[in-house]
């Protein structure tokens, strides 16, 4: 310390320490650790720009696969079987809507029988739950006794083992006595616990009456394991079945009908299956053309590869059969260009027999589920006809030499309705349901954790007391550092579970979506999502409110405001920009999460079906991020399913960039105030 | 210090004796799950020093940690593709086969569902979404819940091969990570049914439902429509001693075919 400052203008940050004289090529330690700091802060943007490179160079090649991919598809015939396949699709839908209009019908007349049937089966299947453990031990000691029966019949005569071996199965023997009585009993406790009447709703309300006949039935049935069935349910089945029998006689001319309806779409069906198989085997060989010389140099590789000369003689060989020539698309597609003509052979008379059969439809049912059914056949029936009408244009102005356009291929992934990969016709890539649950399941979650994160920050940072700010801040931080599996499997096996019990309720059956059958669902995903963001929207909104300068709420009260009239008046429209800025990251947040999604959200690809309205959230659904979690660990290196992984990434990175650079925006804004 | 050291040293010896013997299997989840891991510890009892990795991540994983020496045998629920196979070739590598035993998938249903039967044309139009409704099968009314295995599974793909004439999955179909998980599902959700390999079909709260009148059980193998071999592969030539002794037992000896029928698949006898 032998530099001590004596005068005020050599007091500068600088002098203020002895500065040391360590120092190579002119750079002393103090530059050392400056670059240091420095380096690392620059490595980020390298990696940033690293992992920019990697994905645009790993993405960007899906395109031109897919795009070859599509042309194969064309080339090989499959994408004009599909028109044919499209409209034998529709018909299906149309059929079955009206299909199960019919046996929502026919069941109806029998929903009691059906309804007691059910709750028996119901709750013997929660009895035998109830007593699964000594059920076991029972068959176990069974087993054993068995065995040892065996062994007694298997020793020779006077073998001085029997008495010990005869010994041991006596006790078996009185073990599994014993087991009976005790399991008897244990079936009786069973019927009585409310556990065992929980049917989950199967029951619809009406299955209860008669009640003690079916614990008399389900006892039973349940101890001893009964080979046939109680003479009530016997008689409620036969019952069951000539009610059953009585209207469909009844209903005679609707089930002619539905005959009808599946007849008529027969030749196209047949058409079709033929036309499917041929154009299999042209993708074969289309893609054993375009892998010809891969396959080749694979060979040839493998024979440099070996040291044995006969092998390498025989890999040579087989290098040399693989054949590089183009095959003859014309040729080939001849069989589909000569089904045009039979296509419309087939097609006229199919739109006037539906026409037809569609009027054969019975026009008045019994039941709100027919009825139901049979609106939903007459909607798909529209769009049947507007299948039919499309394929009369494009089925015989299809070409199979059109080159496919890049629009086209775009359009293809950014919005086709498929994910379909790993597939023995062919593999689509639509990145739309994939993008559609992404973000369901994202505003679920934001509207849900926005309210609760905002209010409290408002709560914490303007109004509480100081000792409640240091309980309540820290604990809403902690749930950031909960693993993400962690709420996974609570979402499994707590939430998922409780919602559902919840949804079966009966006075909550007018929810949209009530009663639901799935545990993994949507709604289930967002409300952990929402959980998880919480921690991101209320630390930053808590900051945005924290850099409001405090003359301005001192102002306020100055004027005489309360306090919640500055707090909504001044303070958060101040801090709105902050605000948003806290809500985008926290979107940024929830739409990059994975694990929870891929565990929770059900894994169903497709777009979800809106037409249920707010229902819709008690759908499964599939993600980007899950999507690239569940597959990614499988597909080949360079493929082009690889790569349309690779792309989906890249979209959520954009997504990522795009959120990120809107919420910097919106902070701009707010640090000029 | 001493101490620590000598530990320490102790702890690096072992692990070194340890290598020399593991066997690292990866592959299908189906023989991953249960079978191997017992044929391993049946194995270690019957005698035979040797310590293993197993990891079951689907049926696709066993050719490419095969390819990449990062195993030494690879289970399958499905046999090679030729792809696969041509992969091997330019490496100038072969593949061995040995069939570990056979599987049935068994169609599972709820419980408390009454439906007893179903055919394979059922099947097929359950799973590629053109039957919607349970009473279009003869069930009680109610929207399918059909739940998949995903697509790195071998079950995935053999199952669209057996009982979906090659048609492809419904977009309604769920995918799930493994048997376990589409037993839970079904076990919960009352309109579910799912496939899982013969050994999950007797899961709490399912029942396996017979296929075109053929129940499923393992006497009834050569009937049962939706049945396969599971496979073991290895590389020639490149296979350890001891994975060379481990799948020669595992395929031959009676102790193994005890394992295999015990964990619910037919044995390889």
């Amino acid at each position: 310390m032998s530099e001590t400052p004596t005068s005020a203008d050599s007091f500068s940050g600088r002098d203020a320490f002895k500065r040391r004289g360590f120092r190579i090529l002119g750079i002393g330690l103090q530059d050392v650790i400056r670059y240091f700091f420095g380096g690392n802060a620059s490595l980020a943007i390298v990696l940033i720009i690293l992992i920019c490179f990697f994905l645009g160079r790993e993405g960007i090649m899906f395109f031109p696969a897919h795009h070859e991919g599509l042309g194969s598809y064309r080339q090989a015939g499959q994408e004009f079987v599909d028109y044919m396949g499209e409209e034998i699709d529709a018909h299906t839908k149309f059929y079955s809507a009206a299909n199960i209009a019919y046996f929502a019908e026919v069941n109806e007349s029998s929903a009691i029988e059906d309804a007691q049937i059910a709750t028996a089966r119901a709750v013997l299947a929660n009895v035998e739950t109830i007593t699964r453990k000594s059920w076991n031990l029972l068959e176990r000691k069974i087993e054993e006794e068995v065995g040892l029966a065996k062994k007694v019949a298997g020793l020779a005569e006077g073998s001085p083992e029997i008495p010990e071996v005869q010994q041991m199965l006596e006790t078996r023997r009185s073990e599994i006595e014993k087991l009976r009585v005790t399991l008897r009993a244990e079936v009786e406790a069973a019927l009585e616990s409310p556990d065992a009447w929980s049917t989950g709703g199967s029951d619809r309300g009406v299955g209860l009456t008669n009640i003690e006949k079916i614990r008399e039935a389900v006892l039973f049935e349940a101890f001893p394991k009964a080979k046939e069935e109680h003479p009530f349910l016997l008689e409620l089945k036969a019952a069951s079945k000539t009610k059953k029998a009585d209207t469909a006689a009844r209903l005679i001319a609707f089930k002619t009908t539905l005959t009808e309806i599946q007849s008529a779409v027969k030749p196209l069906r047949t058409l079709h299956g033929e036309l499917r198989k041929h154009a299999t085997e042209n993708r074969a060989v289309i893609n054993s053309f375009k892998s010809a010389p891969q396959r080749r140099a694979a060979l040839l590789a493998g024979a440099e590869n070996v040291d044995d000369p006969a092998e390498k003689a025989k890999l040579q060989a087989e290098a040399d059969e693989v054949v590089i020539t183009e095959p003859d698309l014309v040729a080939m597609n001849a069989p589909l260009y000569a089904a045009v003509s039979k296509y419309a052979e087939v097609s006229l008379p199919l739109k006037a027999e539906m026409e037809r059969l569609l009027q054969a439809l019975p026009s008045t049912v019994s039941t709100e589920s027919a009825r139901e059914n049979l609106d939903r056949s007459r909607s798909a029936y529209g769009s049947f006809k507007g299948v039919q009408k499309a394929n009369r244009d494009r089925i015989p102005s299809w070409r199979h030499d059109l080159p496919v356009s890049w629009i086209k291929s775009f359009s293809a992934f950014l919005f086709g309705k498929q994910w379909i990969t790993n597939s023995s016709w062919h593999d689509f890539y639509g990145l739309l349901p994939l993008l559609t649950g992404s973000l369901m399941i994202s505003v679920i979650a934001l509207i849900v954790a926005v309210p609760f994160s905002i209010a409290a920050a408002i709560y914490v940072n303007q109004l509480a007391p100081r000792r409640e700010q240091e309980i309540v801040k820290p604990a809403i931080e902690f749930i950031g550092a909960i693993p993400s599996v962690v709420l996974g499997f609570f979402g499994i096996l707590v939430l998922g579970e409780m919602l559902r019990e919840v949804s079966q309720v009966e006075w909550l059956s007018w929810v949209p979506g009530f009663p639901m059958a799935e545990r993994l669902t949507i709604l289930n995903a967002g409300l952990l999502l929402a959980f998880m963001a919480v921690p991101t929207i209320f630390t930053l909104t808590e900051d945005a409110l924290e850099n409001v300068p405090s003359a301005f709420a001192e102002n306020s009260f100055a004027m005489g405001a309360s306090r919640l009239q500055t707090v909504f008046r001044v303070v958060l429209p101040t801090a709105a920009s902050g605000l948003i800025a806290a809500v985008l990251l926290g979107f940024g947040r929830i739409i990059g999460e994975t694990m929870v999604v891929l565990l929770v959200a059900g894994n169903k690809i497709k777009i979800p079906d809106f037409s249920e309205g707010f229902g819709v959230v008690t759908q499964p659904t599939h993600t980007m991020t899950g999507i690239i979690a569940q597959e990614l660990g499988e597909v080949d290196g360079g493929s082009l399913h690889w790569r349309a992984l690779f792309i989906v990434g890249m979209v959520l990175f954009v997504i990522a960039l795009l959120v990120n650079y809107a919420a910097q925006q919106a902070l701009k804004r707010f640090q000029k105030v | 210090m001493k101490n620590t050291l000598a530990i320490f040293a102790a702890a690096a010896l072992l692990s070194g004796a340890q290598a020399e013997d593991k066997i690292v299997i990866k592959g299908s989840d189906t023989l991953g799950a249960k079978m191997v891991p017992q044929l391993a510890e049946a194995y270690k009892e019957a005698g035979n020093a040797a310590t293993f990795e197993i990891a079951a991540e689907g049926s696709s994983v066993a050719f490419t940690s095969l390819l990449a020496g990062a195993s030494d045998i690879g289970m399958s629920s499905r046999d090679i593709k030729k792809e696969e196979t041509e992969e091997f070739t330019a490496k100038g590598l072969k593949i061995k086969e040995w069939v570990g035993g056979y599987d049935m998938i068994g169609i599972i249903v709820n419980a408390k569902n009454g439906l007893a039967d179903i055919t394979l044309k059922q099947i097929e139009g359950i799973f590629t979404g053109e039957i919607k409704d349970w009473s279009e099968v003869g069930g009680e009314a109610g929207p399918i819940s059909v739940y998949t295995r995903n697509t790195s599974s071998g079950t995935y793909k053999s199952f669209q091969e057996m009982a979906m004439d090659k048609r492809d999955y419904g977009a309604d179909t769920q995918k799930m990570a493994g048997n376990e998980q589409i037993a839970e599902e079904v076990a919960k959700n009352a309109n579910g049914i799912g496939y899982v390999g013969l050994a999950y079909a007797s899961k709490e709260g399912v029942k396996a439902i017979s296929v075109d009148g053929v129940e499923l059980k393992p006497e009834n193998k050569s009937t049962y429509p939706i049945a396969r071999t599971l496979f073991y592969y290895t590389v020639e030539g490149k296979t350890s001693p001891a994975a060379e002794k481990f799948l020669t037992w595992a395929t031959t000896d009676d102790k193994a075919v005890e394992v295999v029928e015990r964990v619910g698949f037919i044995s390889f006898k």
